[in-house]
C-alpha cells in the first residue's frame, strides 16, 4: 500500500485563518447591525457605517468565504486526485500571500479607499495583490489535476474548477481601470455599461463563491460524513452544467427598472428563473441521498448540518429566482428584505456548510474524533434560530417598507415621508442585532470545538511521537 | 500514518447513478418553455410591451 503524504498543513492553517477573518467579519457584521438603529455608534472617519460595511462584507465573503474554499478545496483536492499537491510549497506562499491580502483590504477600506464597486472595492494594486493569489490557487488546482492518480473526475472537482475559472474571468474584467496614483483609480466602464458589467459580476460572486464551490464541499463531505453514496451521478452532472452556463446570464436582474435595456433585463430574469431546476438538481440529489437513512438527522450530527444547508440553498434558489421577477422585484428592490435574502445565504447555507466541513476535516487530520458533539448540537440550533431571526424580521420589515413607499394618494403624491417609513424599521433592526447575538454565540461555541479538537489532536500526536 | 485513500465508489450510487428524476425533468423543461414565452413576451421588439409604456399606464391607472 502507498503511503500518502498529503498537505495537511497548509489546510489546516487556511480554515484557521477563514475562522479568524470571519470573526472580525462578524463582530463587524454586530456592529453594523446596531449602528443601524444606534447612530452614535459610528465613529468618523474609520469606524462609521460606510466603512464597515465594506469590512464586514470583504471579511466574510473573502476571509471566512474564500479563506475557507482555498484550504477545502485543496483538502478535497488531494483526496480526490490521490495524490499530495503538485506544489506544496507554492500552497504555503499562497496562505502567507493571502492573509497578507486580506489584512491589507481590511487596513485599505477602513482608510475609505474605495472603487465604490460592490464586492469589488479593493483598490488597483490590491487588485493584483488578489490575481496573483487566484493564479496560484489555478496553478496548484490544475496542476494537480492533471497529474491525478484517479482517471474519474467526481463533481466536486468540476465545481471546483468552475470556481477558479469563473471568479478569474469575473474578477478580472470588472477591476480594469486606469490608475490614478497609488490609491486610486477609474473604472474603465462608465455609465450603464458599469452597471452592467458590476452585476454581472456582483451576481457572480454569489454563484462563484456562496454557491459552487461550497456545493463542492457539499457533494464530497455528505457522502463522507453520511456513508451514503450521491443517489445520482447523472442528476450532479447535468445540474452542474446547467447551473454554470446559466448563472453567467443572470447578473441584470439586479437592475430591473433601470436605464439598462428592456430586452437584457428580461433575457435576465429568463435565466434567472430557469436557475431553479440546476439548484433544485443538487437539493434533491441531497435529499434523495439521504433517504434511505433518515434517521441520521438526529444520530449524525454533520447529516443534520448539511441537509440543514441545502435546504437553505433550496429555499435560497427559490426566493432569489422570484426576486427578479418584475412584480417583486418592484416592491423589495432597495428594501431590507434582500439583506434578509443574503442572510438566509450566506449564514444557513454556506456557514453552515463550510463549519459543518472544518468539523469533519479537522478531526480527520488528527485521527481523533470531534471534541464534543454536544457542543456542536448547541452550535447547530443557535446559528439556525439566529439566522431565522434575522431573515424573518428582514422579510416583515422590508416588504412594510416597499408597500410604505409604494403607498400613493389618489392625487398621486407619496402617502408616506421617508421618514416615516424608516423608522418603522428599528424595531425589526432591533431584533436582527438580536438574532445576530444568539448567531455570533453559536459560532462561539463551534470556534471552541474547533480548537479543543486541534488541542486534544495535538496531545495525540505528541503522545505518539513519543511512544515511537 | 497512511493517509486514507477516497474510493471514488463509495460517492456514487450503483442502482441509481443514472436516474433523472421525472419532477425534476419537468421542472427544467417547463422553465425553458416559461422562459421563450416570457422572453418573447417582455422583449419590446417582439412584443412591442416596454418598461416606460407599462410605467406611463400604472401612473394613469394611479390617478384617474
Ligand atoms: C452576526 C452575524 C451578522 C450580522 C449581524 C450581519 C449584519 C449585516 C448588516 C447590518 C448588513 C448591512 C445591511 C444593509 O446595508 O442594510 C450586512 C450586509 C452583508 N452581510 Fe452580513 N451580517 C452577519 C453575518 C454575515 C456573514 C456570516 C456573511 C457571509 C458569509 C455576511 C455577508 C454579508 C453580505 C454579502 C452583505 C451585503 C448585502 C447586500 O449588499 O445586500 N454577513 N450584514
Ligand atoms: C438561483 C439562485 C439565486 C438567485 C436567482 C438570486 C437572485 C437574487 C436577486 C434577484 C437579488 C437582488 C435583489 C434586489 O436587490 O432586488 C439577489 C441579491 C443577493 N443574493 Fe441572491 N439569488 C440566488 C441565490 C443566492 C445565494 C445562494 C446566495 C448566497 C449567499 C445569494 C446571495 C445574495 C446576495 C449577497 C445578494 C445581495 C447583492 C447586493 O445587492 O449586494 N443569493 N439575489
Amino acid at each position: 500500500m502507498n503511503t500518502y503524504h498529503y498537505d495537511n498543513q497548509t489546510v489546516k492553517s487556511f480554515i484557521i485563518s477563514s475562522i479568524f477573518w470571519g470573526v472580525v467579519g462578524i463582530v463587524v457584521g454586530l456592529w453594523i447591525s446596531i449602528q443601524m438603529w444606534a447612530p452614535s455608534w459610528n465613529v468618523a472617519p474609520f469606524f462609521t457605517f460606510g466603512r464597515l460595511r465594506v469590512v464586514h462584507t470583504n471579511s466574510l465573503a473573502f476571509g471566512l468565504g474564500v479563506g475557507a474554499i482555498f484550504g477545502i478545496s485543496y483538502y478535497i483536492l488531494m483526496r480526490l486526485t490521490k495524490r499530495p499537491l503538485l506544489f506544496p510549497r507554492l500552497a504555503r506562499f499562497h496562505l502567507y500571500l493571502f492573509n497578507a491580502a486580506i489584512a491589507l483590504a481590511a487596513l485599505s477600506l477602513f482608510a475609505g479607499m474605495n472603487q465604490s464597486l460592490e464586492y469589488a472595492e479593493l483598490e488597483w494594486p490590491l487588485d493584483i495583490g488578489v490575481v496573483i493569489l487566484w493564479v496560484i490557487f489555478a496553478v496548484n488546482v490544475f496542476g494537480t489535476l492533471v497529474k491525478r492518480k484517479e482517471e474519474q473526475m467526481y463533481i466536486s472537482l468540476w465545481y471546483i474548477i468552475a470556481t477558479v475559472v469563473a471568479v478569474a474571468v469575473l474578477y478580472i474584467v470588472n477591476n480594469l481601470s486606469v490608475p490614478a496614483g497609488l490609491f486610486k483609480s477609474y473604472s474603465m466602464f462608465a455609465g450603464v455599461n458599469s452597471a452592467n458589467v458590476q452585476w454581472w459580476y456582483g451576481h457572480n460572486a454569489v454563484g462563484f463563491v456562496f454557491t459552487t464551490p461550497i456545493l463542492a464541499m457539499f457533494y464530497y463531505f455528505l457522502p463522507k460524513s453520511t456513508g451514503l453514496p450521491i443517489y445520482s451521478h447523472r442528476l450532479s452532472i447535468v445540474a452542474f452544467w446547467s447551473l454554470v452556463f446559466a448563472y453567467l446570464w443572470t447578473g441584470a436582474h439586479h437592475l430591473v427598472y433601470t436605464p439598462l435595456p428592456d430586452w437584457i433585463q428580461t433575457l435576465a430574469i429568463v435565466f434567472t428563473i430557469f436557475l431553479i431546476a440546476p439548484s433544485w438538481g443538487s437539493v434533491i440529489n441531497g435529499f434523495y441521498t439521504v433517504a434511505p437513512e433518515w434517521e441520521q438527522m438526529r444520530t449524525n450530527y454533520l447529516t443534520k448540518f448539511f441537509i440543514l444547508g441545502i435546504t437553505f440553498y433550496g429555499l435560497q434558489t427559490v426566493q432569489g429566482p422570484t426576486q427578479g421577477l418584475r412584480v417583486v422585484s418592484q416592491l423589495i428592490h432597495y428594501t431590507d428584505w434582500v439583506p434578509g435574502h443574503v442572510h438566509m445565504g450566506t449564514l444557513g447555507w454556506v456557514t453552515m456548510t463550510v463549519t459543518a466541513s472544518m468539523y469533519y476535516i479537522i478531526p480527520k487530520i488528527y485521527d481523533t474524533e470531534i471534541y464534543s458533539v454536544k457542543v456542536a448540537n448547541t452550535h447547530f440550533y443557535l446559528v439556525l434560530v439566529g439566522q431565522l431571526i434575522f431573515s424573518i424580521t428582514m422579510w416583515i420589515t422590508g416588504i412594510q417598507q416597499g408597500a410604505l413607499w409604494k403607498a400613493v394618494n389618489p392625487d398621486g403624491t407619496l402617502q408616506y415621508s421617508f421618514m416615516e417609513g424608516l423608522i418603522k424599521n428599528y424595531p425589526f433592526w432591533q431584533m436582527r442585532t438580536a438574532g445576530g447575538v444568539i448567531f455570533t454565540i453559536g459560532m462561539l461555541y463551534f470556534i471552541y470545538n474547533i480548537f479543543m479538537t486541534i488541542r486534544k489532536g495535538s496531545a495525540l500526536e505528541a503522545s505518539t511521537a513519543k511512544g515511537v | 500514518m497512511a493517509d486514507e485513500l477516497d474510493n471514488i465508489e463509495e460517492f456514487e450510487a450503483k442502482d441509481t447513478s443514472n436516474k433523472l428524476p421525472v419532477g425534476w425533468l419537468i421542472l427544467f423543461w417547463g422553465l425553458i418553455a416559461w422562459g421563450i414565452i416570457y422572453f418573447a413576451a417582455y422583449t419590446p421588439a417582439i412584443s412591442g410591451w416596454s418598461q416606460a409604456k407599462a410605467f406611463e399606464e400604472s401612473t394613469e391607472k394611479q390617478t384617474r
